[in-house]
């Protein structure tokens, strides 16, 4: 972070959209490459757990997480539909052109977690951020001791990215839980709370040199720390990504500003212990 | 630092020297007290004064224009994102030394950490401050005024290019930068003696004394905001008199907070500009699909006081983000300016200390 980067940070690079997938109601997953080759080598380094400024030509721009993993070939934003911005962009065909700058802010220091068991909580798209540090552990297998993924949604069609939920259930040496609120016909599996998965028979987390990651609507983040809390996990082991309304992305403008941080620059990745430390309610 | 005299009547001749070179822009009297920035012409150059009443707008638009235009997006066709520059070199006669201290904090925001801000890197590197020290009661400095407790005033310390001060008789004229120090080759600046800075010195002691209020007592307050002592209560007693006019960020010479809008142009054309913002607003923090982090209105008072107070005094900056120029005690009909609430909290937590 000492590096001064000098040119225009606020411009943004032409993208082209490829392709679009539909993941659940309201929510799409878009891949796109930058028109230049170079612009896509530079940003291609990103770290699981940053974000990127998304433009979308006359609606806005707007903040995006970046759920795939560099170790993956593709990149692509998953976006929920919910305001202005993000209609003009699920409204996009391939082929079709927008802006993207970035990347930006900490992301997970995925290499300081080498040799530790990997516990990933994720609810609803909360997902999304998640997808690259599990992706990136997957991966790097061999580098994490155990490695675990504990995903719920309100319902079996609110369930993210089902491809690669099938492939992690089936991955050795990785265990995938999953489970929903309420259940239909079709679903087989576990119905409650993302916290119930933790009582499931034969389900272990392993406290002593474990690193947690939890991603969730507000309700359900709440509540998982209080269950890690009763298993003994520590504060400064529990890691999760903020959000915020952000405008400049770069530590200007004001808006992401919690307590003493900025979540654009000294975010959006905090640990529980940081998150107590900010001087204000997350 | 270099140090020259010149005669009162030669005032004129330093504007000209800079008009050689710059845009200059200095205070001028409107139709009663109230006075503004304006550029200096042949025609109002006889009307500059040394003193008068600071400008209610700060210099902060040279740096930070309250609309700026960033980029021109075109995107019927083959996409051309270009970037919009103003470029202009100018000169802010007459700036004030709590307003020059407001121009180094946002150098600090804008200039410093990882990112470097290019729009407003080509206004600062274009601008000459000539800075006037505040020295006649009453009309450079009002009942407002605390500059001497923000440690920002009377004279300025540093971050001018040249200031000028007037010993009565003589004017006498500080070079803080090299930029400065070439307007000296003129003849109208004479060498200055010892008795001048001496009789410098001098004014300097006697002005300080001539403040309504001198102190702000900012101590207390940021102590007791930096250990959350000050209780829900008294934000609620705070956020109970805010408006939400978000007036005490327009005028702030420290407040740095922009928004960004696409405005259409023309047909596949449009503009990005960023624009002030202010964190009184309540949609300051409202994230897409309704949720907002800071709703209450007293929860947007506190974050504002924190951010002044503690957040940039103990972590970013080493310094209260608040200079003293007492513009927030004019603007705010709620009177929730900076010196209340530094006494609202310093009171009622001294209060529930003495219980």
């Amino acid at each position: 972070m000492s590096e001064t980067v000098l040119e225009n940070v606020y411009l943004p690079k032409t993208a082209i959209l490829e392709r679009v997938v539909d993941e659940i109601e309201d929510v799409k997953t878009f891949f796109w490459r930058f028109e230049e080759d170079q612009e896509q080598e530079s940003f291609r380094k990103f770290m699981p757990g940053q974000f990127a400024q998304v433009s979308i030509f006359g609606a806005g721009e707007f903040p995006a997480s970046l759920p795939p993993s560099p170790t993956e070939k593709e990149v692509f934003f998953t976006i929920r539909k919910v305001g202005t911005v993000t209609a003009a962009m699920h409204a996009m065909k391939p082929g079709d052109r927008f802006a993207v700058r970035g990347p930006y802010g900490n992301g997970f220091p995925m290499e300081q977690y080498f040799g530790q068991n990997l516990v990933f909580v994720a609810g609803g798209i909360g997902l999304i951020p998640l997808r690259s540090c599990i992706v990136y552990a997957l991966h790097n297998r061999e580098r994490y001791q155990k490695v675990q993924v504990f995903y719920g949604a309100r319902t079996p069609k609110d369930l993210m990215y089902v491809d690669l939920l099938k492939e992690w259930e089936q991955s050795a040496g990785f265990e995938c839980h999953l489970t929903v609120d309420r259940k239909d016909p079709s679903w087989h599996g576990n119905v409650g709370v993302v916290g119930s998965l933790f009582q499931k028979p034969g389900v272990e987390l392993p406290v002593e040199n474990t690193t947690v990651f939890v991603c969730g609507p507000p309700v359900m983040f709440r509540f998982v720390l209080k269950d890690l809390k009763s298993m003994g996990f520590q504060d400064r082991q529990m890691v999760s990504t903020l959000e915020r309304y952000m405008k400049c992305g770069v530590g200007k403008c004001g808006h992401c500003c919690i307590g003493v941080a900025y979540v654009c620059v000294d975010g959006p990745v905090f640990n529980l212990e940081q998150i107590k430390k900010l001087g204000e309610e997350i | 630092m270099r140090a020259r005299i010149i005669d009162k009547k030669d005032l004129i001749e330093i504007v000209d020297l800079l008009r050689k070179e710059y845009e200059v822009v200095a205070p001028f009297y409107g139709r009663g007290r109230d006075t503004y920035f304006e550029v200096v012409t042949d025609e109002n150059k006889e009307q500059i004064q040394l003193h008068l009443p600071n400008p209610y707008h700060p210099p902060k638009k040279y740096v930070l224009p309250q609309i700026q235009r960033m980029m021109r997006m075109s995107f019927n066709g083959k996409v051309r994102i270009e970037p919009t520059y103003e470029e202009k070199k100018r000169a802010i006669f007459g700036i004030r030394s709590c307003d020059v201290a407001g121009i180094h904090h946002l150098d600090r925001i804008f200039l410093g950490g990882t990112y470097r801000d290019i729009y407003y890197e080509r206004f600062r590197k274009n601008l000459f401050l000539a800075n006037v020290v505040c020295t006649q009661p009453g009309v450079d400095i009002d009942e407002d005024c605390f500059c001497v407790c923000a440690d920002t005033g009377p004279a300025a310390a540093s971050d001018f290019d040249l200031q000028l001060m007037d010993l009565g008789d003589v004017i006498l004229a500080l070079a803080g930068t090299e930029k400065g120090e070439k307007l000296f080759s003129s003849p109208v600046f004479r060498k200055a003696t010892p008795a001048h800075i001496q009789k410098r010195q001098e004014m300097l002691r006697e002005v300080r004394k001539k403040f309504a209020s001198a102190t702000s007592w900012y101590t207390a307050a940021v102590r007791y905001i930096s250990m959350g002592k000050v209780t829900e209560e008294v934000w609620e007693e705070i956020g109970n008199r805010c408006l939400e006019c978000g007036g005490c960020s327009y005028v702030c010479p420290t407040c740095n907070c922009f928004t960004v809008t696409d405005r259409k142009i023309s047909e596949g054309e449009v503009e990005r500009a960023r624009l002030w913002d202010s964190c009184a607003l309540s949609g300051f923090t409202r994230m897409a699909g309704g949720h907002n982090p800071r709703k209450a209105v007293h929860d947007r008072r506190n974050r504002r006081f924190f951010r002044k107070l503690a957040h940039y005094n103990i972590q970013r900056e080493l310094s209260v983000a608040c200079i003293g120029c007492g513009r927030c005690v004019n603007v705010c009909h709620g009177d929730v300016g900076m010196p209340s609430v530094v006494e609202i909290i310093r009171r009622s937590c001294a209060e529930k200390q003495e219980r």
